[in-house]
């Protein structure tokens, strides 16, 4: 059994009185501790893709299957609680609380761990995982020093290893991350993906990647191609690359 | 971690929630210190009525006998009842003082509070005399009080000094306005002490099912009304009457002072809370609209939605709360005191403390409540999508014409009124706020100018247009009237008695002032719209407040007798006159003759200095000055102004509050067009002007909205007189002006202020992203 897998999903939306599709037909399947890259052009439907994965919305048809549970017709609180016990989110735009500072934004997730709703599934399937403590999180990031800056005292590449910090505090069994080194320079976007795959293959946690860049399918275990809401194609990477030979 | 995002949330846009903070506090500050002070009112009231029991009847009539006494005790539903003799005496000091006399021949109703020496025994010699005459006077215990009581002079050591329920509040005459307690008083002695053949005139009674607290009901009133009606058919109907704490003066004038206070604390509070709770919708609505993109972040990360929700609501409950207590702790311990301890002037209890009363809790869960709900309110609609929609920056508003911007008008409008016009219309509830916050600014404005108008005519009114004499001349008690006469002649002045009497319309009886007339030129009358008219010479005509809570109108019969007299006549209101502080019934001379009654006038009115002259003229009891008359005023007038201050201090604070909030909200707002004029090439100058249009046009709004509704709380605030009083709230031109000009000044002010900020706007930065 697939540890994530996507049977006909769709995303319709009305704009006025058209139908839009930004998901049609869409058939994947993800195994537990890969690193995957979405790959594909603006409006191809990849953060259509990355939504669905996360429980960040619900299709309008299909299925989708996580860890064998069809997480596509689940409520509002249900899906919460999934977020809350499986996904870790990286943004582009690190979408760190400003008002925090790197410290006490890693540490809101233990806020919401203790408010999500009790006795979930996930729950169940999570025994024994529990948040990691932020100092320790930042510090694997290499942001030991910076715990009590706030966000617009650190540069981007740090505002963006606290988002990682922040996702990987929760030990989330799924790392979604959109465009992670968009808004960053070479250097530190490379800094960043070596984070990310260090999560993939040390502690098997499943990393899903959306991206435009296709130097990054390098680094990936699965490769999705998207276009115009359809997956075009779906490789392996025989010959995996570390993070430190890619180049853009 | 959403706690400290809060505070520093809270921190960052301080100014917008600093108004949402001080309204909240200034609501509750305003309610809690008023409130507290009128329920320290009640409570001490009603306890200071409890412990000396208060009649629940008294019965006046000619003679009464320890006959009637039984008559009445035997009545089911009296509890107690006792009789007395209740007469206007004079006290032989430096200069003779009034002094009513009771003597008694038990003290179980109606009891002294005694301040000092010993309490009274029935069959003891003595007199027993209020604290402030003790205290005016400098009278004590063990002195000789030389006394007159009609024509005779007696004297009696003075064995005490007290407090007494039923002088709580009490004038020396119909035509005073304002107590002066220490210039005239009360005493009580034993009936053995009465210097002549003692014939009762008063019979008190306490009643079952009628307590002392919190004002009458209307079961209580209705038991006082049936018994009153019982005791009069018991002995004689047309001999007496009976009349309820409601128809005394005493009971009566404190216990609306009370309840007008009550009323009071209500309207002020409901401004502020309205404005916070604009407040909150402006601010909140924004505030989440700004922070889309981390509540998105929140919901991607796996907060709940009821988490969030209570994070936003949490901001104004956090406020709401901090701000109601402290408001409520500073408001008991500032307003509620201040009050309270200028109505000591005015009221005498032994004991007045402000008490915090379950209302003030009330008030706080309430404003508490409202604003937390609106705030949550406001955030819902960031709130309710998914998470991957609320991480998207908004859509923009799908914009559409108005009506003006479609009218042929529209093109002829400058660019500056043009963008004015359009930001008004799609920023409503901001310049709602702005238009409320000048509204209430200016109401309050308004009614702190409207009440010292109102103070000042009211002076005006009575001795300018009532009454133009100069100088009133009080004569001695039963000065014959062939004296009273002579001294009309000299001094070329008009006689007038006052007395009172009971008047009945529909079985609904009520005591008033009875005003008799002689021919002169120095009385006269006002209707209802304050035009001077003649009264009828051969009607009787009543006063606007008494025919209003009878119920009846021009025209219209009512049965009415002097006091102490068993007559009753039926006549009907021949006019309708308005008089500020003595409601009752007026006539002339000659028809009062008609009826079979002796002219015995108290007072003459005159326009001749006959003070001197009169100084020790046995038949005169004084001369007092209209000047003299007038300081009666003071103690009233600087309880006014004290509530003007406090008007004037709500009035600024709101207004700068919300206006600085609504500016710099709207500055940032604007701060990317404003960029953009400038790199188009606007002067700075140019855009401050344009922002003060759009802040004239609101003011401008908020005021002309404003004042009337300044008309409305000022004459809401006078409409809530006790029964003998009939305030006309009264609205100078200048008042008016002050208003306008007062608030446009605060307007403008903090908008220039504000509008220098348009210097820093930087281009390049603005543009950016």
């Amino acid at each position: 059994m697939p540890f994530i897998e996507f049977k006909n999903v769709e995303r319709r939306y009305m704009l006025g009185t058209n139908e839009f599709y930004a998901l049609k037909s869409v058939d994947l399947e993800i195994e537990e501790g890969e690193m995957v890259v979405i790959l594909g052009p603006s409006g191809a439907g990849k953060s259509t893709l990355l939504n669905l994965l996360g429980g960040m919305d619900s299709p309008t048809g299909g299925e989708i299957l996580f860890n064998g549970h069809d997480i596509s017709n689940f409520k509002d609180d249900e899906l919460t609680a999934y977020r809350a016990w499986n996904v870790g989110v990286v943004f582009q735009f690190y979408n760190l609380i400003p008002t925090l500072t790197a410290y006490e934004n890693v540490a809101l997730m233990k806020d919401v761990r203790r408010n999500v709703k009790k006795g979930s599934i996930w729950e169940k399937e999570s025994e024994g995982v529990e948040v990691m403590d932020p100092a320790l999180a930042l510090s694997s990031v290499g942001l030991s020093e910076h715990m009590n800056q706030f966000p617009s005292q650190m540069s981007g590449g740090e505002q963006q290893r606290t988002s990682i910090a922040r996702a990987l505090a929760k030990n989330p069994r799924l790392l979604l991350c959109d465009e992670p080194t968009g808004a960053l320079d070479t250097g530190t976007g490379k800094e960043v993906l070596k984070l990310l795959q260090q999560e993939s293959r040390k502690n098997r946690h499943t990393v899903v990647m959306v991206t435009h860049n296709s130097f990054f399918a390098d680094i990936a275990d699965r490769v999705i191609r998207v276009k115009n809401g359809t997956v075009q194609s779906v490789e392996i990477n025989e010959s995996v690359k570390d993070a430190e030979e890619v180049y853009w | 971690m959403l706690f400290r995002k809060m505070i520093r949330d809270l921190l960052q846009s301080k100014v917008q929630f600093l108004s949402i903070f001080l309204m909240s506090f200034l609501g509750i500050f305003v309610f809690a210190g008023l409130d507290s002070e009128a329920s320290g009112m009640a409570l001490y009231e009603s306890k200071y009525y409890e412990k000396t029991d208060l009649p629940d009847l008294w019965v006046q009539g000619k003679e009464f006998k320890d006959y009637d006494l039984k008559v009445i005790r035997s009545l089911p539903g009296v509890k107690k009842s006792e009789k007395r003799i209740q007469k206007d005496g004079k006290a032989l000091l430096k200069e003779e003082t009034d002094l009513q006399m009771n003597f008694i021949e038990s003290n179980d109703i109606g009891k002294m509070l005694i301040v000092s020496g010993e309490p009274y025994n029935p069959g003891e010699s003595g007199v027993w005399i209020d604290f402030k005459l003790a205290e005016k006077q400098g009278l004590s215990t063990g002195d000789i009080l030389k006394m007159k009581l009609e024509g005779t002079e007696f004297e009696e050591e003075i064995r005490g000094t007290f407090y007494h329920p039923e002088y709580v509040y009490f004038l020396p005459d119909a035509a005073a306005m304002m107590p002066d307690y220490g210039s005239y008083g009360e005493a009580f002695m034993d009936i053995e002490e009465y210097p002549m053949e003692p014939a009762f005139n008063q019979i008190i009674v306490d009643l079952e099912g009628v307590d002392n607290t919190g004002g009458l009901s209307d079961k209580e009133k209705d038991i006082c009304r049936r018994m009153g009606d019982a005791i009069a058919s018991a002995l004689d109907s047309d001999r007496i009457v009976a009349t309820d704490k409601d128809s005394q003066l005493s009971y009566q004038t404190f216990h609306a002072e009370i309840e007008q206070h009550q009323s009071m604390t209500y309207m002020f509070p409901a401004v502020f809370l309205l404005i916070a709770i604009l407040g909150i919708i402006t601010t909140m609505t924004r505030m989440t609209s700004r922070q889309r993109i981390q509540i998105g972040t929140l919901k991607a990360l796996g907060f709940t939605k009821k988490t969030i929700t209570i994070h936003y609501a949490s901001y104004s409950f956090f406020l709401s709360l901090t701000g109601g207590i402290m408001g409520a702790l500073l408001g008991y311990n500032t307003i509620a005191e201040l009050i309270i301890g200028m109505q000591g002037s005015a009221y005498l209890v032994p004991e007045m403390k402000t008490a915090f009363s379950v209302r003030a809790y009330g008030a706080i869960i309430v404003s508490v409540a409202v604003s937390t709900l609106v705030s949550f309110l406001s955030c819902r609609k960031e709130l309710a999508p998914a998470p991957s929609e609320t991480l998207r920056p908004a859509s923009p508003k799908n914009l559409k014409h108005s009506l003006i911007e479609k009218s042929r008008l529209w093109m002829k409008l400058d660019f500056a009124t043009q963008w004015n016009i359009r930001d008004i219309m799609r920023n409503k509830v901001r310049s709602a706020m702005g238009i409320f916050g000048v509204l209430g600014c200016s109401m309050l404005l308004f009614a702190a100018f409207a009440c010292l108008d109102t103070m000042d005519f009211l002076s005006t009114w009575m001795y300018g247009e009532l009454n133009t004499s100069s100088y009133q001349i009080i004569m001695e008690n039963d000065t014959p009237y062939s004296v009273t006469e002579e001294y009309a002649k000299k001094y070329r002045g008009q006689m007038v008695q006052n007395g009172s009497c009971e008047i009945e319309v529909m079985g609904v009886k009520k005591s008033g002032a009875l005003t008799v007339y002689d021919t002169g030129n120095f009385l006269h009358f006002e209707d209802r719209n304050m035009k001077q008219i003649r009264l009828n010479r051969r009607g009787i005509a009543m006063s606007c407040k008494m025919a209003d809570t009878l119920g009846v109108k021009e025209g219209d019969l009512f049965r009415w007798h002097v006091l102490g007299d068993d007559k009753w006549q039926v006549s009907h209101v021949s006019l309708l006159y308005r008089n500020p502080t003595v409601q009752g019934i007026t006539m002339t001379r000659e028809l009062y003759s008609d009826m079979e009654y002796d002219f015995v006038p108290d007072v003459i009115y005159t326009n001749m200095n006959a003070k001197e002259e009169l100084s020790d003229d046995d038949n005169i009891t004084g001369v007092q000055s209209v000047g003299e008359m007038m300081e009666a005023f003071d103690s009233m007038k600087e309880m006014m102004y004290m509530m003007v201050y406090i008007l004037v201090c709500a009035a600024g604070i709101l207004g700068i509050v919300v206006l600085y909030n609504l500016g710099v909200l709207s500055l940032v707002e604007k701060h990317r067009q404003m960029s953009t004029l400038k790199v188009l090439g606007f002067t700075t100058g140019k855009i401050r002007l344009i922002l003060q249009d759009q802040n004239t046009w609101l003011t401008l709004l908020g005021i002309i909205l404003g004042i009337p509704c300044g008309m409305w709380l000022v004459s809401r605030l006078f409409s809530t007189m006790p029964e003998s009083m009939d305030y006309i709230a009264t609205f100078k031109p200048m008042s008016f002006v002050y208003t306008f000009a007062g608030t446009f000044a605060l307007s403008f002010a903090v908008n220039r202020l504000l509008s220098r900020k348009v210097k820093n706007v930087d281009m390049v930065d603005a543009l950016k992203g």
